[in-house]
């Protein structure tokens, strides 16, 4: 018997009801909770009163059952085939009342007298591939998923032409290329087998794709190598492990490593930026996760460009700018403060280049034994263990249609449930530290296909899906190979230590599941025989194949299963030719008016907005960042916590990015960037030496001379890399950044994100940032970028397109070894980055109360607006000012006063036009 | 020897590490207590002096934030929530909303929705401590402001007037100072204790404060009140020494239940559903 309990407020006005409205653009929008829940036998009005009471025990709440819905309703639930996260909360709250019930839903319902209602729920918050939205209340035989098992399709490719093949390839959201379709009709004949079937056509069609197999950066020679040879060149002793496991690998102090990872969900978050904001932190905790042999979290990023919100996106049907933009909080701050894990950084951009598809990037960084830091071997015989959530339908297709362009659509969308993924997190540190773990991967892009796969190559693996726990009642073998279904780990573990594992696991409240063995026969085997039990496949000998593999979907040598990929040739980019714009030479009291735009710009001002819904504090180990201040909290230029119990040695974080410098000339934005994000972490207090860096390439596939430009990137990057002796340790590309629209190809601009990582034996010694002393000097540092070129001045100027610097590198490195060397005459420094100076002084200001009496030679456009991304705003002794080396280019900017202004020739710059243009432009641009 | 403490663990808890150092630091012996040892019995609530439900998102917020481990409190385990009602107990942020949803501060209050709709993140937020609650957690603190992170999204703390009388179930024990509420809790009310003064709701996080004193305050108090013996811990005592008879059990309110799906996540799922499932045990 299934009744429905709708949980309302009886006040008139609640916050969060209040805060739909106002994002729905409905102001009598009614919203609340109903509870479908399916009991084994008819409810008393006893047991009816006790689920009410249990549900409507909050003040201001009452709890109906079965009551009609009220006219203009709207509900949306999960589909009946799919289980729905709160199911087991569901049934453990009925088992505590003394009911027995058998499965639960929660719907979500609107109401409103608007006609738009329906329109306005189905375009912000429903996901066609796992919910249904119905007008009335939706009328089930039974809440719990029924259906069959689909049998595998075969299909014999030695009897297909060419055409036929190629057809094949791109049937049912495959991105199979007619050359990867005859590979596979290769493997067909290598192998001798009648046909093969639909398992084997989507498990090599994940594998070959861009997202898993680096296809592009390989055709353009090898880029990765290089990277990877140009940090190994470095020699750089404090490299653990870089471009093999999961994450890079950093040594730390007191026998501990810090690993570094980040990545992107592009494709996701253009069509639901809400599962693909969240699925996407969650993948790459779940990257730390499984590093080495389990790495734990300790600090969390997030980065977001979309278009500008007063576009429309060129895709229609597709969420606009302020939609991916609300999406992604909701969803970050769902899933970083669930996990637990402090908000390092974050920020939000708005870039014409973005409007098609965001950029999704999200990184973390966690800690682990050096004694457990490499990546873990399998051995035959050992164990394959699932844990975590349930295997659904969603996130099919995700890794090769990302990679493949446009051609993404919702059922490709991955869907989050961090509470799982919190379950295992302290679970996996217990596996490790008890030696029950030989290795362990995440199960992430292409599903079990993707994990499954790698951890069990060269040595061999195989697996019954049938033994794989399902949110569906059935599932074809291949979409249980290949769904992206989050919050799951895979597990290599002895068979010996199974019980110890066991009971760790149960201790946890963590599913797992044993499908399958670790084999030494180099072969890759995936099959479904829903009569081989778990049981059975334990108690097998370590080598021992199933003599009954039921219906087998592919048995294949991983060494059939590469794809050789033909390289090509690349060019030099052509060369840039602007013309070098000039700052101009306006009348001192418009420096104020323009001070307020620059200061309301989204690369510049606050967005409170959105950073104070992210859990900065948790685990109570951050003691720098992301903000500080006392008076007014303002972005911090790095982030940096304790770590290890009991020891003062500090872990450091920065980043660099800025897609309008790229846009311009991707190979100088990335030195510039390079060097800033280097000089960064050098002025807070880190030795050159110990600093790493992370990488995340974000290029078009459609533009002229991409390729060109990617390659000249790449080979920058190297090239630094070798120069400076900083290592890049981990990082991802993601190619297909040009997307087919209504308007046209929209391509994103040639760039990589650059993520720094550094360590310090005392956080203690690390450079503050808010002004301390008045009558203390204020001196820019660092080699001048005085182009227009990629600033947010000459863009709101209309100059912004000029000529972008070059830094000569035997500058940067004078100006590295005099930085080093001059840390100690610094009082406090920040670094300068979009607004230049004039963004510093505001937020200077802000944070402490203080002012500035700015010097004569300091207030003038480009002593303001010029963004030298090399430099820093540094505090000293007036006393100091003549040991400054020349190597640092000092220049005054002007003194510390307490006055709270900053004056410039005679008028105060910091005009509460200013304040409340930084302040408060953010969350008016999304309004 | 040292005072012990209770940590419990749910699943969904994430800010158990910093809370028991902070306990560590401020004399006591803390220890996880997990959830499933619990229900299988290995382990029990109230072996300890004092009681912790830390911070995080047990159960998800499934049902409401800290509906089911309330529940839990009050049902199931029930006995032993009520055997720790006699010693120093403390939640915080998510503890808190367990605990008073559990009862443990009468009926009439909630946690609600923060005013602003959404999570509040501020890592300072001043507290003042009320002059006129002389609840043990509070000792040598009164009128003291007091500076911990607030982050929460359901810190609301709401209240029905007709509660408050003189024999009222709990009393303010924190109050954020004016125009600093981050939540919108009625009274500007930042924490309250029990009537009895031996249990302490707070939504924000001492155990996080950068100010070392500050962040083990209360922990120290709770810690001082059982070593200088002025906590209600004769239950406590007399518990202890009815454990250390060989073969006691606890006493079951109503029949024991077979443990499944709902809290072990791989009991069996009607038939329909395939292999979802094997059997599960705990091995002690």
């Amino acid at each position: 018997m299934i009744h429905r309990f709708s949980v309302k407020s009886t006040r008139s006005s609640e916050p969060d009801i209040e805060r739909r409205r106002r994002a729905f653009g409905l102001p009598d929008l009614q919203f609340w909770f109903d509870y479908y829940i399916e009991f084994d036998d008819a409810l008393s009005a006893n047991d009816a009163a006790l689920v009410c009471g249990t549900l409507g025990d909050q003040v201001g709440t009452r709890v109906a059952m079965d009551e009609p819905f009220p006219l203009g309703t709207i509900t949306v639930l999960h589909r009946r085939g799919v289980v729905d996260n709160e199911n087991t909360s569901i049934l453990s709250m009925c088992e505590l009342l003394g009911l027995r019930a058998v499965a639960g839903k929660v719907a979500r319902c609107y109401q409103s007298s608007s006609p738009r209602l329906r329109e306005v729920v189905k375009s912000m918050t429903f996901n066609d591939t796992i919910e249904e939205i119905h007008g009335n209340p939706p009328r089930f035989d039974t809440l719990v998923p029924a259906g069959a098992y689909l049998p595998a399709e075969t299909y014999n490719l030695r009897a297909l032409d060419k055409d036929s093949l190629a057809q094949l390839g791109r049937a049912g959201g495959r991105n199979l290329s007619l050359q990867q379709m005859l590979r596979i009709r290769y493997v067909q004949e290598s192998l001798d087998l009648p046909s093969v079937t639909d398992v084997l056509l989507e498990a090599l069609d994940a594998r070959w794709s861009d997202h898993c197999a680096h296809t592009t950066w390989k055709s353009l020679g090898r880029l990765l190598d290089r990277l990877v040879a140009a940090s190994r060149d470095t020699a750089n002793p404090n490299i653990v492990s870089m471009f093999h496991d999961n994450a890079g690998v950093w040594n730390f102090y007191d026998g501990y490593a810090l690993a570094i990872k980040a990545e992107t969900h592009n494709g996701p978050s253009a069509i639901s930026a809400y599962f693909g904001q969240l699925t996407k932190l969650g993948g790459v905790l779940r990257d730390i996760l499984g590093t080495g042999l389990g790495a734990d979290p300790i600090g969390c990023f997030e980065y977001t460009a979309t278009g500008p919100t007063d576009a429309e996106p060129p895709i229609a049907g597709r969420p606009g700018p302020r939609q991916i933009a609300h999406d992604t909080i909701q969803a970050i701050k769902e899933y970083g403060n669930t996990f637990g894990v402090p908000m390092m950084w974050s920020r939000m951009a708005f870039h014409p280049g973005y409007r098609a598809k965001p950029f999704a990037l999200g990184g973390s960084i966690g800690i682990l034994p050096l004694s457990a830091a490499q990546r873990g071997r399998p051995e035959p015989g050992d164990l394959v263990v699932l844990i975590g959530g349930l295997t659904g339908n969603e996130g099919m297709h995700g890794a090769s249609a990302s990679s493949a362009g446009s051609e993404m659509d919702v059922a490709a969308v991955q869907i989050g449930a961090p509470l799982e993924q919190v379950k295992f997190r302290k679970a996996l540190i217990e596996l490790r530290d008890e030696n029950c773990l030989r290795a362990l991967t995440d199960v992430g892009g292409a599903g079990l296909n993707s994990a499954v796969g790698e951890i069990g190559e060269p040595s061999g693996i195989w697996i019954n899906t049938a033994l794989v726990p399902l949110k569906t009642s059935a599932l074809p073998m291949w979409r249980i190979l290949l769904s992206e279904s989050q919050e799951r780990m895979l597990l290599a573990i002895p068979p010996q230590a199974y019980r110890s594992a066991q009971r760790i696991l149960d201790r946890h409240l963590v599913r797992s599941t044993v499908i399958g063995r670790f084999t030494n026969t180099g072969c890759y085997c995936v099959f479904h025989n829903s009569h081989l039990d778990e049981q059975t496949v334990i108690a097998l000998a370590a080598g021992e194949v199933p003599t009954d593999r039921g219906e087998l979907g592919f048995d294949v040598p991983y060494k059939l299963c590469d794809l050789p990929v033909d390289a090509r040739q690349v060019g030099a980019p052509p060369e840039v030719r602007r013309g070098r714009t000039q700052w101009p030479d306006w009348a001192p009291d418009q420096l104020a008016s323009l001070l307020a735009r620059v200061a309301a710009d989204p690369d510049v001002a606050s967005q409170h907005y959105a950073d104070a819904q992210y859990d900065t504090t948790v685990q109570g180990n951050t003691v720098h960042g992301p903000r500080y201040g006392t008076l007014t909290s303002v972005p911090s230029s790095y982030w940096a916590c304790t770590p290890v119990d009991g020891s003062p040695a500090a872990a450091v974080f920065s980043t660099a990015f800025n897609p309008w410098l790229f846009g311009l000339h991707p190979v100088r934005a990335l030195r510039q960037l390079f060097l800033s994000l280097l000089f960064s972490l050098v002025l807070a207090g880190v030795e050159p030496n110990d600093i790493c860096m992370c990488d995340n390439f974000y290029t078009p596939h459609l533009t002229e001379h991409w390729a060109e430009w990617l390659v000249a990137m790449v080979e920058e990057l190297a090239s630094l890399v070798r120069r400076f002796g900083v290592p890049v340790i981990s990082g991802k590309d993601s190619s297909a950044g040009s997307t087919r629209t209504d308007e046209g190809v929209v391509s994103v601009p040639p760039a990589v994100f650059l993520s720094g990582l550094g360590k310090i034996p005392n956080y203690k010694n690390l450079l503050g940032e808010a002004w301390t002393d008045e009558g203390s000097l204020l001196v820019r540092i660092g080699p001048p970028t005085p182009s227009p070129a990629g600033t947010v001045a000459a863009r709101l100027l209309g100059i912004g397109d000029g000529t972008v610097d070059e830094v000569p590198l035997d500058q940067a490195e004078q100006f590295l070894a005099a930085l080093r060397d001059s840390r100690s005459l610094f009082r406090t420094g920040t670094r300068l980055g979009p607004g230049g100076v004039a963004a510093q002084l505001v937020t200077g200001g802000l944070a402490t109360g203080m002012g500035v009496q700015l010097d004569a030679t300091a207030t003038g456009f480009e002593a303001l607006f010029a963004e030298h991304r090399l430099g820093a705003l540094v505090e000293i002794d007036p006393a100091d000012l003549v040991t400054l080396p020349a190597d640092l280019h000092p220049v005054v900017v002007g003194r510390l006063t307490t006055d709270g202004r900053i004056t410039a020739n005679g008028g105060d710059l910091l005009t509460p036009e200013v304040r409340r243009a930084w302040t408060s432009a953010f969350s008016e641009l999304l309004a | 020897m040292k005072p012990t403490v209770n940590v419990l663990y749910l699943p969904g808890t994430n800010c158990h590490a910093e809370t028991i150092r902070a306990f560590a630091r401020a004399g006591a012996r803390p220890q996880l207590v997990f959830l499933a040892d619990i229900i299988s019995g290995a382990a029990r609530l109230d072996d300890a002096d004092i009681l912790c439900i830390p911070g995080g998102f047990s159960f998800g917020d499934h049902l409401g934030a800290g509906a089911v481990a309330a529940l839990m409190l009050r049902t199931r385990l029930a006995e032993q929530f009520q055997a720790c009602t006699d010693r120093p107990m403390i939640g915080i942020c998510n503890g808190f909303q367990i605990i008073l949803r559990a009862g443990r501060f009468g009926p009439g209050a909630s946690l609600k929705v923060n005013d602003s709709g959404t999570f509040e993140n501020r890592p300072i937020q001043r507290h003042v401590v009320s002059h006129d609650n002389t609840s043990l957690w509070l000792d040598g603190l009164a009128g003291a402001t007091l500076t911990f992170p607030c982050a929460h999204g359901e810190g609301r703390f709401v209240y029905e007037p007709q509660t408050v009388t003189k024999s009222a179930n709990w009393k303010t024990a924190l109050r954020y100072p004016t125009n600093e509420n981050p939540d919108g809790s009625d009274a500007d009310i930042g924490g309250i204790t029990s009537a009895d003064g031996l249990a302490f709701g707070l939504m924000n996080h001492p155990e996080r404060s950068t100010e070392p004193q500050t962040q083990i305050a209360f922990f120290e108090n709770g810690v001082k009140a059982v070593s200088n013996g002025r906590s209600r811990i004769v239950g406590s005592l007399l518990g202890q020494a009815l454990r250390s008879q060989p073969g006691r059990r606890t006493a079951r309110v109503g029949p024991a239940r077979r443990s499944r799906l709902s809290l072990d996540p791989d009991a069996p799922m009607p038939s329909d559903a395939g292999p979802m499932h094997r059997s599960s045990s705990v091995t002690r």
